[in-house]
């Protein structure tokens, strides 16, 4: 009834996508997050603001905004990425993004200026204080990158419109499970998800172990 | 700054010149897909072409509007009316009859209308549009939509006074899903239901009647109105699928020992 080799590859759809779309974020998120909370400018209130509402933005919008971008008839289609892999990682990365930012400006913002006072009598630059922060606080990043993760892994409405769910190339494990739902296959459906949430639990353990041994 | 920049757009043109267009994208229906006969179409047309087929199974509704806004090579639905308008307004080249089943209407086993001894769909639709039975529409601008909205129309009726015609918004499966545990009438087509896991206590009730017809039309996404469609393979694919070896396939798939769709051949 379940085709093994179908399921073996929506999860490494999954996985390529959401390891993907959360580094990415991770990254960017550590660059812009840091310099939004670092530097004091008018509009900083606003942009903090704007970026704790999107961590709400239901991923179907999101999935459709991305959509309209790259759609044959929108103003990215020439890049040919709708129903790609790379369409599913940018609309994973738009929801995530302002998750990972709205963490990282309220956790900089807190450590930063204490550690700046102390260290800025020792002679420290900017980015000395930035690369220490990182080091020392690296179980911090760790959970940054597990939430990330997590929600990019469990979801489905925007990876599903953008991607299109095609077989062999974009239907990731949600995806799997929404089709056999519609066909009709509840229990296979469940052990899918099931499946999905022990991969999400192995992610963890490695998270969990990687911040106790710092 | 500039760093970042610089890496971003390294990053993105790393992504797009990693996609070559050696594959065509088709715009279908989720009674396609959810039987799987898309997916063995799929395979078999790549094992003789080398073509790999990226099917997009969504409502028709959306199927045709994606299409025209050029997101797909070509067009596979259910919806005959909307077919022919989308080939007069220049969207797509031709229309070809691709294959046909039917629709069937389902329900309770015990058949508290009575449809199952009736004879003509009027009288089934006059029927269900009594309050006493509830009556679950799809609601989402699909093929299986706009045929209830026709055998509504056919009959004169408007379901909409009905306290108990109701509207899901979503899929089959959700649909009958929701039939079954509300003890309710449905329209499905017959592939749909041959394939659905979760019938519980509904069975065909009406089925037969020429009104129930369910014919695919298969449409290439016209070249001159999106010149990036892969035209020549998607006219590879339409030719296989009417004339050649798509055609035997279409007439071989079974589910349960029982033939889902029917070719004009």
């Amino acid at each position: 009834m379940l085709n093994y080799n179908q399921v073996i590859e929506s999860i490494f759809i999954s996985l390529h996508v959401s390891l993907f779309s959360t580094l990415l974020a991770f990254i960017t998120s550590i660059i812009l997050g840091y310099w939004i909370a670092i530097n004091s400018f008018q509009l900083k209130k606003i942009i903090v603001s704007v970026l704790g509402s999107l961590t709400s933005i239901p991923p179907v919008c999101a999935g459709l905004l991305v959509y309209l971008l790259i759609s044959r008839s929108g103003p990215l289609g020439w890049m040919e990425i709708l129903y790609t892999p790379t369409a599913m990682i940018v609309a994973q990365f738009v929801i995530i993004l302002p998750i990972m930012m709205t963490l990282i400006i309220q956790y900089v913002e807190v450590e930063y200026p204490p550690f700046k006072e102390e260290l800025i009598s020792y002679g420290a630059s900017k980015f000395d204080l930035i690369k220490l922060l990182l080091k020392n606080r690296s179980s911090f990043y760790l959970t940054i990158l597990l939430i990330g993760f997590g929600r990019a892994i469990s979801e489905y409405g925007a990876a599903a419109i953008v991607g299109g769910s095609i077989d062999h190339v974009t239907r990731n494990m949600t995806a799997m499970i929404a089709l056999e739902t519609a066909k009709g296959n509840i229990l296979t459906g469940v052990i899918l998800g099931l499946i999905l949430i022990s991969i999400s639990l192995v992610i963890s353990f490695v998270i969990n172990f990687l911040k106790a041994k710092n | 700054m500039k760093l970042f920049i610089r890496a971003i757009v390294l990053v993105l043109i790393l992504f797009t010149s990693a996609q070559s267009r050696d594959y065509i994208i088709v715009q279908s229906t989720t009674s396609t897909a959810n039987t799987g006969l898309l997916d063995v179409l799929t395979e078999s047309f790549y094992e003789e072409t080398g073509i790999e087929v990226r099917a997009v199974a969504v409502g028709t509704g959306t199927a045709i509007s994606n299409a025209k806004k050029g997101d797909g090579d070509i067009l596979m639905v259910h919806a005959k009316a909307d077919e022919i308008k989308f080939v007069e307004e220049g969207y797509g080249v031709e229309r070809f009859d691709l294959m046909y089943n039917d629709f069937v209407i389902v329900g309770p086993k015990n058949d508290p209308a009575g449809i199952s001894i009736l004879n003509n769909i009027q009288d089934v639709m006059k029927a269900l549009s009594s309050d006493k039975y509830k009556f679950i529409s799809r609601d989402d601008n699909s093929g299986t939509h706009k045929k209830e909205i026709l055998l509504w129309k056919l009959s004169n009726i408007s379901p909409e006074e009905n306290a108990n015609y109701i509207k899901t918004g979503s899929g089959m499966a959700n649909t009958i899903n929701i039939a079954s545990e509300m003890n309710a009438y449905v329209l499905t087509d017959r592939g749909t239901w041959i394939s659905f896991a979760n019938k519980k206590d509904l069975q065909i009730l009406y089925e037969g009647d020429e009104a129930l017809f369910n014919p695919y039309g298969l449409i290439a996404v016209n070249p001159k109105k999106f010149p990036h469609v892969e035209y020549e393979k998607a006219n590879q694919y339409i030719e296989w699928l009417i004339h050649g070896n798509g055609n035997r396939v279409i007439e071989n798939f079974k589910i349960d020992g029982q033939q889902l769709f029917f070719t004009y051949n």
